[in-house]
């Protein structure tokens, strides 16, 4: 029988790593600047290299690379929670519209920001906010079970997506110009070094729904099977699926305040890997942020250096890559849920 | 589909910076209002035609504006709206009655123009990307609302000062330049742009026009490598009140070295070279561009500079 | 009762339902159940669809709350258990499971381990063998490593069963355990579950097919009308007149070849058994 082992566990997670540290490195080493490994490596561990070449690697692309990695790992993981809480394989925070409101909470608070003075930090809380309640409707709507069957799901999910950006465009439109402009970019995802300034809180966010995601693992599998059966197998329902929902709006929340909405990192990844090493949470949950962090930074590097001197958005990448997938995925599910 | 309706967007968001700096589209014109009388109705949808109508004295032809306009000049604040400078209202500009609408080519303009056209309207388009075609603008708005005089005076007072500006700078040294209009992203002032053309009458080197023509979103990296000697950050998010004080300014300066300082590699950072402007009077392409090339000598040559033009002006004078 | 004698171990503890009600959907559906599973004996419940029969076995683990009456395991009420406390001493074991993902068998067997282990951490060599030998009983270890979405329902009603042996619980609950499976794996099913009774615990199975309850159950609940018809040993239960008033249909029972009761649903009206 094929167990999950400790040494297959480190050995999975370990060669994860490894690949992430060669796609982190690959994409230090890419940029308009012809910069080669040696001086990257330079720069990042040796405090070698001029000073123009340490700001690119240090000041420009790490900072860049930093965010990738967290806001992947944050949307990869909340796309493995929702899909074992909602007993859905096709849940994505974007599908679902949770990151949809918690961009719209954010964008609120960027607009009155226009009018009030707001600590910087407020714009990720009102996104955390946002991810929340819109995590509270979906369940609402879904009747706590994700009971309405997948497409059911969807469906609210693109009301949700179309009450969000609705919301977001009428932001736009009575915000100032450039208020107006900037909330436009919340829409389709990218990543920017300048948002750096977030990433302690950012950080924060994820590292701490992370941890809840790993912690309840186990639970996550029981879940999985649905409410009754978790329950019968002595899970705390409520508590447990209330810690993580909470978790997973956290990092959903911190992923979209800094990088708008980015899609189907959190469809693609867990999907993919389930395929791969299997359903059991407990490795799925670490391993999705470890690929999810590497499938986003290798997503902006493709998004700034496919087109010489012009910088794609990386949301437009993910959704480039995940809408077929998608398709291919709903194609899939209808067909089996017809049999009997 | 949101996907691919965010993709629409950006496209419009795009647009939308072109259109700010190289301020866009706008106005009509005319008929008589009470105490106005001979002068035609105006709605002009985009802020560098409002502010060349105002800047003439016939703010009393305006009878509509866009929001950016109201924005801008405060003084029509009190001025009927028809709308953002992408989605103008066509029925709120035909509800004015007006016998011109002014706007700028380029952007989702000329499709309003043409909108207006069909229904019947006189639709006044345009360009106002480069230096010559600003002052066209204003000699043509000149003619359009009867002010000629005005209007030669203008154009007068912008070629004078150019001239003195180009001679008081002339053999000074040409700092390597990039003028930030947005930071995140990065946007910046490219080639055959008027501010290109000014950045270059007062003597410094603009980096930007390296990388594209027009306003180009550049990358912070190539930023970072092209390693400029003074930085004019024009963002929005280096915000300077319209009538800035002079400490407000320097305090805004502060605000962008520090935000700049994150790359110390940077020459201008490492010679605290790094100024806020205020967007509107430096990047407005309307009928003040002797003020903006004032203010762009002064960053680039030091307050000492303004002395140095003044006795250029006096000189052309004296004769 | 005859198997049940004082069994050396005692295991398992007594499911006892004292004057309990219950509503579905706001609707009352039972109403002054009183029974009792004791340790060693299989209890078979029967009664038509919809008559309340999964209703009792949720009341009996507790995710249901009575509206009157109270359910007790041993002296404590259920609902008065943490999750985790029911789930070490009650095992259900579906009608069916839907996995909407690619689990493997070994996996979700394992998963019946779970109450027993801490909340974070892999499974230890102890739970593993326990798996094993579960699928190695029900001769179900080639399944372990297929993932559950390509199982029959048969194979996956197997699963379930060994998840709940896993679960090592003093009370089983079957809902229709044997419904998907062929007549070898009923009767290993029915085998497993004596031997699990043999051991000083019990169970409770509901079931549809009378013959088969007859055979495998000690003592049996009838359900009809949202109350206990009857409760007792097979021959004392399954009457035609208690079949008429839980089922209304026209039955014989007979014994079988090996003595035990066969029942014989009468096909058309008017035959009516009274002779």
């Amino acid at each position: 029988m094929i167990r999950l082992t400790p040494a297959r566990l480190f050995a999975v997670l370990g060669g994860m790593t490894v690949v992430l540290v060669v796609i982190v490195l690959s994409a230090l080493a890419t940029g308009p600047a012809p910069l080669s490994l040696a001086e990257v490596f330079g720069a990042l561990v040796l405090g070698e290299g001029s000073d123009a070449t340490r700001d690119i690697v240090l000041g420009v692309r790490l900072p860049r690379v930093a965010l990738g990695l967290l806001v992947g790992a944050a949307l990869a993981t909340a796309g493995a929670v929702f899909q074992a809480l909602l007993r859905n394989p096709l849940a994505d925070p974007y599908v679902l519209g949770v990151s949809g409101g918690a961009a719209l909470a954010g964008i609120a608070v960027l607009a009155l920001g226009s009018v009030v003075a707001l600590p910087t930090q407020s714009v990720p809380l009102a996104a955390f906010v946002g991810g929340i309640v819109a995590t509270g409707l979906l369940y609402w709507v879904s009747g706590g079970r994700g009971g309405s069957g997948p497409t059911g799901l969807l469906l609210t999910g693109v009301v949700f997506n179309a009450v969000a950006s609705a919301g977001i465009v009428f932001l736009a439109s009575v915000a100032g110009f450039f208020e107006g402009s900037r909330i436009f970019l919340w829409l389709i995802g990218q990543l920017s070094a300048v948002e750096i300034d977030a990433a302690g809180l950012v950080a924060a966010s994820v590292a701490l729904g992370l941890t809840v995601a790993c912690v309840l693992a186990r639970s996550l599998n029981l879940l999985a099977l649905g409410d009754e059966s978790a329950s019968e197998l002595g899970v705390p329902v409520d508590s447990h699926r209330r810690a993580l929902l909470l978790a997973t709006s956290l990092m959903v929340g911190g992923a979209v305040s800094v990088s708008g909405l980015i899609g189907f990192v959190g469809l693609i990844v867990p999907h993919a890997l389930r395929l791969v090493i299997g359903s059991d949470h407990r490795l799925l949950v670490p391993a999705t942020a470890i690929t999810g962090a590497g499938f986003l930074v290798l997503s902006d590097t493709l998004a700034r250096s496919l087109i010489e001197g012009r910088e794609l958005p990386v949301g437009a990448v993910t959704a480039l890559l995940g809408g077929p997938l998608f398709i291919l995925l709903l194609r899939r599910s209808q067909s089996r849920s017809r049999l009997p | 589909m949101i996907a691919a309706m965010s993709l629409g967007l950006s496209s419009i968001h795009r647009l939308s910076r072109l259109g700010f700096v190289p301020f866009t589209a706008l106005v009509v014109l005319f008929a008589a209002v009470s105490g106005a009388a001979g002068l035609p109705r105006l709605v002009s949808l985009n802020p560098s035609l409002t502010a060349i109508v105002e800047r003439l004295g016939a703010a009393e032809a305006l009878v509509g504006v866009d929001d950016y306009s109201a924005q801008i000049t405060p003084a029509l604040a009190d001025r009927p709206r028809v709308g953002g400078l992408f989605d103008p209202s066509l029925e709120a500009v035909m509800a004015l009655r007006p016998d011109r609408v002014l706007l700028v080519a380029g952007l989702e303009q000329e499709s309003h123009a043409k909108a207006l056209r069909q229904l019947g309207l006189e639709v006044e388009v345009f360009e106002n990307e480069r230096y010559e075609q600003v002052l066209a603008n204003i000699e043509r708005i000149g003619r359009l609302v009867g002010r000629e005089g005005p209007a030669a005076e203008r154009i007068g007072a912008i070629r004078a000062l150019r001239a003195a500006v180009e001679r008081a700078t002339h053999g000074r040294p040409q700092p390597r330049t990039v003028i930030v209009l947005d930071r995140s992203p990065l946007y910046l002032v490219g080639a055959e742009t008027f501010l290109d053309e000014l950045l270059r009458a007062v003597g410094a080197v603009n980096l930007g026009a390296e990388v594209a023509r027009g306003y180009p979103r550049g990358s912070l990296e190539w930023l970072v490598a092209a390693g400029p000697e003074l930085v004019l950050d024009l963002s929005p998010q280096a915000e300077l009140a319209a009538e800035a004080e002079r400490d407000e300014a320097a305090s805004a300066s502060a605000g962008a070295l520090a935000f700049w300082a994150r790359w110390p590699s940077l020459p201008a950072v490492k010679t605290r070279r790094v100024l806020a402007l205020d967007a509107t009077r430096v990047s407005l392409p309307g009928p003040d561009l002797d003020r903006a090339l004032r203010e762009l000598a002064v960053a680039v040559h030091g307050a000492g500079i303004e002395a140095a033009i003044e006795r250029e002006l006096a000189r052309r004078e004296a004769p | 009762m005859k198997r049940a004698a004082q069994p050396a171990e005692v295991l398992g503890e007594t499911l006892r339902f004292e004057a309990v009600a219950a509503s579905r959907g706001g609707r009352p559906l039972l109403h002054g159940i009183d029974f009792e599973v004791r340790p060693g004996e299989i209890v078979g419940l029967a009664g038509r669809n919809g008559a309340g029969k999964t209703t009792l076995l949720q009341l009996a683990n507790g995710l249901l709350a009575p509206t009157a009456g109270r359910v007790l395991l041993g002296d404590t009420p259920v609902r008065d258990l943490g999750r985790r406390a029911v789930a070490r001493r009650i095992a259900l074991v579906p009608q069916d499971l839907h996995v909407p993902f690619p689990f493997r068998v070994g996996e979700l067997v394992l998963m019946g381990r779970a109450p027993h282990q801490p909340l974070v951490g892999l499974d230890g060599e102890q739970d593993v063998a326990r798996t094993i030998s579960a699928l190695a009983r029900l001769g179900i270890e080639d399944l372990a490593d297929r993932s559950v979405e390509t199982l029959s329902g048969g194979e996956r009603q197997l699963v379930l069963f060994a998840r709940a042996l896993v679960q090592d619980p003093g009370l089983l609950l079957l809902d229709e355990p044997t419904a998907f499976l062929d007549l070898k794996h009923r009767l290993e099913v029915l085998r497993e579950v004596r031997r699990f009774a043999a051991s000083g615990r019990s169970a409770l199975v509901v079931s549809h097919d009378l013959t088969l309850a007859a055979r495998a159950c000690d003592r049996l609940v009838l359900i009809g009308e949202g109350e206990v018809v009857a409760v007792g040993p097979p021959e004392q239960v399954l009457t035609p007149a208690n079949l008429k008033r839980a089922f209304a249909i026209d039955a014989q029972v007979a014994p079988g070849p090996d003595g035990r009761l066969v029942v014989l649903p009468m096909l058309g009206p008017g035959e009516s058994e009274s002779s």
